[in-house]
């Protein structure tokens, strides 16, 4: 099944177009994005009981217009439009926005941008990703009854788990795009959930994450089923695990620790809007070796179907597929409208805002390493002594160095060839990210992605993400 | 809209309800160096209805609650039927019962809007920020740091929380936040990232810190060594502070305590143990600091002890958590003081340290205690020089260092923090360079 049109936008858009059409009477460049977003989420915890509540973040109907005059960039976001309030909007942005920048110190310019950039060919359409159940269709009722049974069973798996938690969080989303040249409408729905156990020994907690995602409905959420056990297991394992000996490895990656790598360390120094400010190392590493050649990168709206993919940006370009590493030679970076401009360079389809009341950024969307060729069980034997890395926590970017920092909650030791059983946690991954990728010396032959949190800029700035690849082997410094 | 909401609230004879509505106007300004790339002004008008609902599961007597979003200009149609959803979804969430604090139209008398800010335009907040912002950054040699690209924020917004019970409370609420990233190309390329938030236009302090910013960002543009792997005496300082007081903030709220995540007791010293209440830290005390007038559920805030000398005062939280321990329903806290410690930091520098001034992310994990992050630049002091180094990370445990911990005399205030400027910590574990 298609996911519908908003009922919301389709009566705004008269309104839209109409004040679309007085802005171009007056800039050189006008765009409204508008955007008409429901997102739920839901939780049940043994211990905090239940959950319903809109995603403070996610939820919205809003407007952005964008306009360039005389090469100055300047939006203005609102949420409240009707026939009345065309003339006030206009005012808005003649006067307030715009005499902003009047009384900025001397010290200061303005950037001046080519409008042409940002407006693109003619184009025109309205498309809806497909779903199988609609987590609407299946109710709060339905969805909290799913959560809590999926509770029920964490809690009972072993005394020594303290609490519970069962997570499921969608959004239905239809987004309107429209400029002098542009007409587009998307209507997308993606599903996300998790299984959380918690176990405790004395003062400390330990807790284990595993979560699933779609580009869907709520038929993802069958499969948080299977992550009982593991959780629970990996819960309590993790009571009796040890602190690491600070050190280099060889490890090998599961795939949520590859997408982290991927996404963490080297995807966001691809971020274009990063080279404009010179705060990105791999502006000069185009056309070099940064990967082992085992290494293939994409990020893209369309490259995986997960829980960034969409039509178009939030600056109305075309969701794509960029090839970024090309077995193991950085060919190709991400980029927003307003960074192709500084840079002379086309729009990719990664122009992202968190929400229409925000700035749009060069955000990743979709980001993976392309499947190799190893056995994941011939990649541990090749192991004498390192580590299993596991379950992803936390990740930082460092662009500007390429340094990693990265968290994983679990090291399963190798010895010989095989998993000893003894685990070490937390893990803190370090060092210089292009040593990292070099290193990868197999890449197993599937991949395995997934998008249940939210990637920020910086500290801010969240917008929906997936990341995976292949299961990797890399000499890594642990600590 | 509140009179609409009101009414279809009656209709539909939802009986308890808590009514937020927010406006937000918001002028920002985004540069890349000292060059204005885009401006925006945003207004954003919402409503967040909170409805709760009693009903019984066999024996078991429940209130759930669910949250409506409510847009202005919404129809009746679409009104109602977006309360009457909430309100069924709220019979499905099985909470066991807990009772709204009676919260009538109580006076904050310690809630002290932003005085400058309330007076100047949007456009002349932005021109005083803007100047304190690129204030201090003058250099033009090639090794001199400067302002790689910023935002600034000024943010006004004005609250209205209206409760079924007659609670009928605003306030307006302003800040500056933002952030910068200083680079400094020579003889390494470098930078370091800092944000900021204040209550009012305070200028000086942002100059403040963006002139330290420029000074440790030189320095690292010189560190070129990880500290060899080890144990050390660390010392952490600047804005990373409010993130270790984290462990304290989390464990005493009423949520952590009664989902079993900590065991802390009000009475209780949480910081000393028989086994290290001889290590000789500095026993902390910490105040709780309201930073608006009224919590989302019109609990009138105020400022609270939360630890003194190291025992629990208070354990604060929101009603339903609250309700179940059979503590004060006091809303939830996120700005904090601490008071100041014994020791300078030039005492702290007498023996051999590691100082950490920049991580790329300092993180403190609650449940385990485990602190940590990757060193940006540390300055290492062995005894007979002190070096700029970079690399490496921290990794250490609440749980080892909390007995030893000293804290500076030296005190700062940003981001919801006040207090010592500086922890020193014996013993820390830090991953570097296998010297």
């Amino acid at each position: 099944m298609k996911v519908k049109n908003s009922e919301y936008i389709a009566e705004k858009k008269p309104l839209l177009k109409a004040l679309l059409s007085r802005l171009l009477e007056k800039y050189e460049y006008a765009s409204i994005l508008a955007c008409d977003s429901k997102a739920m989420r839901y939780s049940v915890s043994k211990r905090a009981g239940s959950t319903i509540a809109p995603d403070g973040v996610m939820t919205e109907r809003g407007f952005c217009v964008k306009i360039v005059d005389k090469g100055e960039a300047a939006e203005y976001s609102f949420n409240e439009i009707d026939e009345d309030s065309l003339n006030s909007i206009l005012t808005k942005i003649d006067g307030e926005l715009l005499a902003l920048s009047k009384k900025l110190p001397d010290a200061v310019d303005e950037f001046k941008l080519d409008a042409g950039v940002l407006e693109g060919e003619s184009i025109s359409f309205n498309k809806s990703t497909d779903y199988e159940e609609d987590p609407e269709e299946l109710g709060d009722e339905g969805i909290l009854s799913l959560l809590q049974g999926i509770s029920d069973k964490i809690a009972a798996y072993d005394e020594r788990i303290i609490d519970t938690r069962a997570t499921c969080q969608y959004q239905k989303y239809s987004k309107l795009f429209l400029s002098r040249n542009k007409d587009l409408q998307e209507n997308i729905m993606w599903t996300c959930g998790a299984v959380i156990a918690m176990a405790s020994k004395g003062e400390e907690v330990q807790m284990s994450y595993k979560p699933v995602s779609c580009l869907g409905g709520s038929e993802i959420l069958k499969d948080l089923e299977n992550n009982i056990e593991p959780a629970c297991r990996t819960a309590i394992e993790l009571l009796d695990s040890e602190t690491i000996t600070p050190g280099e490895y060889d490890c090998i990656c599961e795939p949520d620790v590859t997408g982290m790598i991927v996404h963490e360390a080297f995807g966001h120094g691809v971020e274009m809007d990063m080279f404009v400010k010179d705060r990105a190392l791999a502006k000069e590493y185009i056309g070099k070796y940064v990967a082992s050649p085992l290494i293939t990168m994409h990020d893209g709206a369309a490259t995986i179907p997960q829980v960034a993919s969409f039509f178009f940006d939030d600056e109305g370009n075309i969701g794509t597929d960029t090839v970024i590493i090309d077995k193991g030679i950085l060919v190709s970076g991400i980029c927003d409208s307003q960074s192709a401009a500084h840079l002379g360079f086309h729009a990719t389809g990664n122009g992202r805002r968190e929400s229409c009341e925000r700035k749009a950024y060069t955000r990743m969307t979709n980001t993976i390493f392309e499947a190799g060729s190893s056995k994941v069980e011939d990649m541990i034997a090749s192991i004498d002594y390192g580590f299993m890395l596991c379950e992803a926590s936390s990740g930082m970017e460092d662009p500007k160095n390429w340094g990693i920092q990265c968290m994983v909650t679990i090291a399963r030791e190798i010895k010989d060839g095989k998993l000893t059983g003894k685990i070490f946690s937390p893990i803190v991954l370090t060092g210089y990210v292009p040593d990292l990728l070099k290193s990868i010396s197999m890449v197993s032959d599937e991949i395995k992605a997934g998008g249940s949190g939210a990637c920020g800029k910086g500290y801010k700035e969240w917008v929906k993400v997936s990341d995976g690849g292949p299961y990797i082997k890399a000499r890594i410094r642990l600590g | 809209m509140n009179t609409r909401i009101i009414e279809a609230l009656k209709k539909l004879e939802i009986k308890e309800y808590i009514i937020n509505e927010k406006v937000t106007e918001t002028a920002e300004l985004f540069f890349v160096k000292k060059s204005l790339d885009v401006r925006r002004m945003k207004d954003s008008h919402l409503y967040q209805v909170t409805l709760y609902r009693e009903f019984m599961q066999g024996e078991k007597k429940c209130k759930g609650n669910a949250v409506a979003t409510v847009y202005p200009g919404m129809g009746a149609e679409e009104l109602e039927k977006t309360l009457e959803t909430a309100y069924l979804a709220a019979s499905f969430v099985a909470n066991a019962w807990y009772e709204l604090p009676d919260c009538k139209n109580e006076p904050a008398p310690e809630y002290q809007p932003a005085e400058k800010l309330s007076k100047a335009s949007m456009e002349e907040s932005c021109r005083i920020m803007t100047e304190a912002l690129f204030a201090e950054d003058t250099g033009e040699a090639e090794d001199e740091p400067f302002i790689n690209s910023a935002e600034l924020f000024i943010v006004s917004e004005r609250v209205r929380i209206i409760t079924s019970a007659g609670a009928d409370l605003s306030y307006a609420k302003k800040k500056v936040n933002g952030e910068f990233v200083v680079q400094c190309k020579a003889p390494q390329d470098v930078e370091s990232y800092k944000d900021f938030e204040y209550k009012d236009l305070m200028a000086d302090e942002l100059r403040k810190k963006v002139k330290r910013t420029l000074e440790y960002t030189k320095a690292r543009a010189q560190a070129t060594l990880a500290p060899a792997a080890g144990k050390y005496n660390v010392i952490i300082s600047g804005g990373y502070m409010r993130t270790l007081f984290d462990y304290y903030l989390d464990r005493s709220s009423a949520f952590y305590v009664y989902a079993g995540y900590s065991s802390f007791k009000t009475g209780n010293n949480i910081q000393f143990t028989k086994e290290n209440e001889s290590y000789g830290g500095d026993p902390i005390s910490l105040t709780l600091k309201a930073d608006l007038p009224y919590s989302s559920e019109a609990i009138p805030m105020k400022d609270r002890v939360l630890m003194d000398k190291g025992e629990l005062k208070t354990i604060y939280g929101n009603a339903r958590f609250s309700y179940y321990l059979g503590t004060e329903p006091t809303g939830n806290y996120s700005d904090i003081s601490v008071e100041a410690g014994s020791l300078s930091m030039d005492e702290m520098k007498k023996e051999p340290y590691l100082h950490v001034v920049n991580f790329s992310d300092f993180q403190m994990d609650s449940l385990t205690g485990h602190f940590g992050g990757e060193i940006r630049l540390a300055f290492l002091y062995d005894g007979e020089k002190e070096i700029p180094v970079t690399g490496g990370s921290i990794n250490g445990s609440i749980f080892d260092v909390q007995g030893n911990m000293r804290l500076s005399c030296e005190m700062q205030e940003e981001n919801g923090y006040s207090g010592p400027f500086a922890v020193y910590m014996k013993g820390v574990n830090v991953a570097g360079s296998e010297a």
